[in-house]
């Protein structure tokens, strides 16, 4: 099963060394291959030890996991018409494939590790192999934001590694070298001798996770980095590299809620109120596309921590998949909008003819009306859970009215975010002048991709898969 | 003797931080790996730990020849600025590093209180991931950043070995893993060659 796992993206990797521009459509069709061993993940029972009790799958990690796959399937049927739409050097259109497998294997590992260690070394494998994805553009900015994305990504995921050290720490007398596994930890997490200890590496953890996915105080780095780099690299980071990272938010908070629930709520809560507070006037001025879909993405990361922590497992889940889909397929529509005029908000949706560039605009709409909650989206449905799960938290303790004013504040702050995106779709249909444009198939059939699974979300035998998840 | 490795291994970063020479940068960051493995090296036969031992020597080998090596070629290769002069002037600096080291002792005090052994190697190890980050915050160059961010990876294994006796051998090897690859990605931003072909 591991090597079915690996080998896309190993074939990938041997493939991008052959000097052949015949070898892009291969290559996206191979990336297929991955939906047999996640469909096969998905069915078995749990727990499965896929590697030891190094890489165990239970049905938390085979969703993200299975998620994740469809985004690389929609992101490689992507990239084969990439240079239709940007310049890119042969050379460089090469090493992204390459890059793209390495960040393949990484996160395969993040995502599916039971072992703190080997998260920490896929999610480090996947953050340095999107360095050189946001350097295939060869602009100045793109060089200067690969740059910044090393740094600041460095500082990340070594605040990540230092909170890890001192959690291995509080839990090593009882457990020995077990204490980085974290089923086991999970377990034992009540009889931990320094939970202080503990708290403090869970803090730096979360930190170093919230830095990486955009929040307060890092808001704009992710969005800079987004608008530099080429779009598919905006895509792997809002559907596949910010999974890996909330995966292991998942996992550290569910130990953190054993040794103390109520420290837990209150940093996250405050945390992700923040970000979502200044996240959402960011939104208010931002004037192109990219800006707009990663700040939003910041906003849903931040809601899927919060439904989390407040035991609204389900709406999380919900959440966290209907972001994995929406924002590649919106980043991805990025490209082809932009290609015929950059940066041009007023018109973007007009002048697809024909039954591609019909059914292309009708997916944009989709997807743009989707992602501020409008129902039958599933963000409608998982905000619904998400705040009632809110409201159960403060009715077991005596904070009713206060949970209640932070929904009403919370609620305000997202009208802001809707208001936005309708004046935004406006103006991308109804303003400007038409021009005629360009979509082709491939990227059709990823946004097609996109769309299916995101009814699939709200279809019951899985809304009854999330709802069994613990 | 790791008490004395230990002031080496802090000595070494807080020259590093006054250096304003890329290659002598490069001289204190070998050191102070060098330091490092010695350490690991020092603790893993006190422990018997052979995985510490394994992994001392190659923090040796790889921290303390390799990356320097390679990191000196690649400034010959594309020809580097070699004066990095600091942004935070010498008399400033002279009074922060203290400052950082007295407050993170005051800072670490509550975790080195539940920390059985080592305990003042732990506030050592954090107070030595300050000053990376401060070395990579006082240069504007890319090359001390990229040093202070590897300055940086060897406070925290200095962490680990202090505070938690050694992390496993699995992940201790992981992590020489990923620095090899950053040093593949670095020397590929570093490349301008497709930049031409563009």
């Amino acid at each position: 099963m591991l090597e079915l796992l690996f080998l896309p993206a190993l074939i990938i990797f041997g493939l991008s060394f052959i000097k052949s521009r015949k070898t892009h459509k291969p290559l996206a069709f191979i990336s297929f291959f991955i939906l047999i061993p996640t469909a096969e993940l998905l069915r078995l029972p749990k727990p499965f030890h896929l590697l030891g009790d190094y890489l165990v799958v239970d049905d938390l990690n085979a969703y993200v996991l299975f998620v994740s796959s469809i985004v690389g399937i929609g992101v490689a049927l992507a990239l084969m018409t990439l240079d239709k739409h940007v310049e890119v050097s042969k050379n460089a259109y090469r090493r992204f494939y390459r890059f793209f497998a390495i960040f393949w294997v990484g996160l395969i590992f993040s995502i599916l590790s039971n072992h703190m260690g080997i998260y920490w070394i896929g999610l480090e494998l996947a953050t340095l192999s999107t360095v050189y994805m946001i350097k295939t553009n060869h602009s100045n900015a793109a060089h200067k934001e690969a740059w910044n994305y090393m740094i600041v990504g460095a500082i990340a995921i070594s605040l990540i590694l230092f909170g890890i050290i001192l959690i291995y720490a509080s839990a090593k007398p009882i457990l020995g070298e077990d204490a980085m596994n974290f089923n086991l930890l999970l377990a034992h997490a009540k009889e931990i001798k320094s939970p202080f200890l503990f708290e403090i590496g869970f803090a730096v953890v979360s930190v170093g996770m919230f830095v990486k996915m955009g929040f307060f105080p890092m808001n704009l780095w992710l969005a800079n980095i987004e608008r530099a780099s080429f779009y598919p690299v905006a895509a792997l980071f809002s559907g596949i590299l910010e999974s890996a990272v909330i995966i292991g938010f998942f996992r550290f908070s569910k130990i953190a809620m054993e040794v103390n629930y109520d420290h837990l709520f209150t940093f996250v809560f405050i945390y992700t109120v923040l970000t979502i507070f200044i996240v959402s006037f960011l939104i208010f001025r931002t004037k192109d596309f990219m800006r707009l879909f990663s700040l939003s993405g910041v906003e849903h990361m931040a809601l899927i921590a919060l439904f989390w922590v407040s035991g609204g497992t389900f709406a999380a889940l919900l959440h966290f998949g209907a972001h994995a889909f929406l924002k590649p397929a919106l980043f991805l529509s990025t490209g082809v909008l932009e290609s015929n005029g950059k940066y041009r908000i007023a018109g973007a949706l007009r002048g697809y003819k024909g039954k591609k560039g019909t059914l292309f605009w009708f997916l944009v709409s989709l997807f743009l009306l989707a992602v501020i909650s409008l129902p039958p989206s599933p963000m409608f449905f998982s905000e619904i859970y998400g705040f009632g799960a809110m409201i159960n938290v403060a009715k077991h303790g005596y904070h009713l009215l206060a949970m209640m004013a932070a929904i009403l504040i919370l609620l305000i702050l997202l009208s802001i975010i809707f208001y936005k995106f309708i004046e935004v779709y406006q103006s991308m249909k109804y303003e400007g002048e038409v021009h005629s444009k360009k979509v082709y198939a491939s990227e059709l059939f990823s946004l097609v991709i996109f769309a299916f699974a995101l009814i699939a979300l709200i279809m019951p035998p899985v809304m009854n898969y999330l709802k069994g998840i613990l | 003797m790791v008490d004395f490795f230990i002031g080496l291994f802090l000595a070494s970063l807080i020259t590093a931080l006054f250096t304003t020479r890329l290659y002598r940068l490069l001289m204190w960051y070998s050191f102070n790996s060098f330091t490092l493995g010695v350490l690991a090296l020092l603790i893993g036969m006190k422990l018997q730990d052979n995985a510490m031992l394994i992994t001392g020597i190659a923090t040796i080998l790889i921290k303390a020849v390799g990356i320097p090596y390679f990191l000196k070629s690649f400034s010959q290769k594309f020809h580097f600025v070699r004066q990095i002069t600091p942004e935070i002037k010498v008399q400033y600096a002279i009074m922060l590093i203290p400052a950082i080291l007295v407050f993170t002792f005051y800072l670490a005090e509550p975790i080195t209180n539940m920390i059985a052994n080592n305990s003042n190697y732990v506030a050592i190890s954090i107070s030595s991931l300050f000053l990376s980050l401060l070395l990579m915050m006082e240069h504007k160059n890319v090359a001390p950043k990229i040093i202070g961010f590897l300055s940086m990876e060897n406070s925290l294994f200095l962490l680990g070995i202090t505070a938690t006796d050694g992390m496993p051998m699995l992940v201790e090897l992981g992590i020489f893993f990923d620095l090899l690859m950053a040093i593949i990605v670095i020397n590929l931003l570093f490349h301008r060659e497709e930049m031409k072909n563009a």
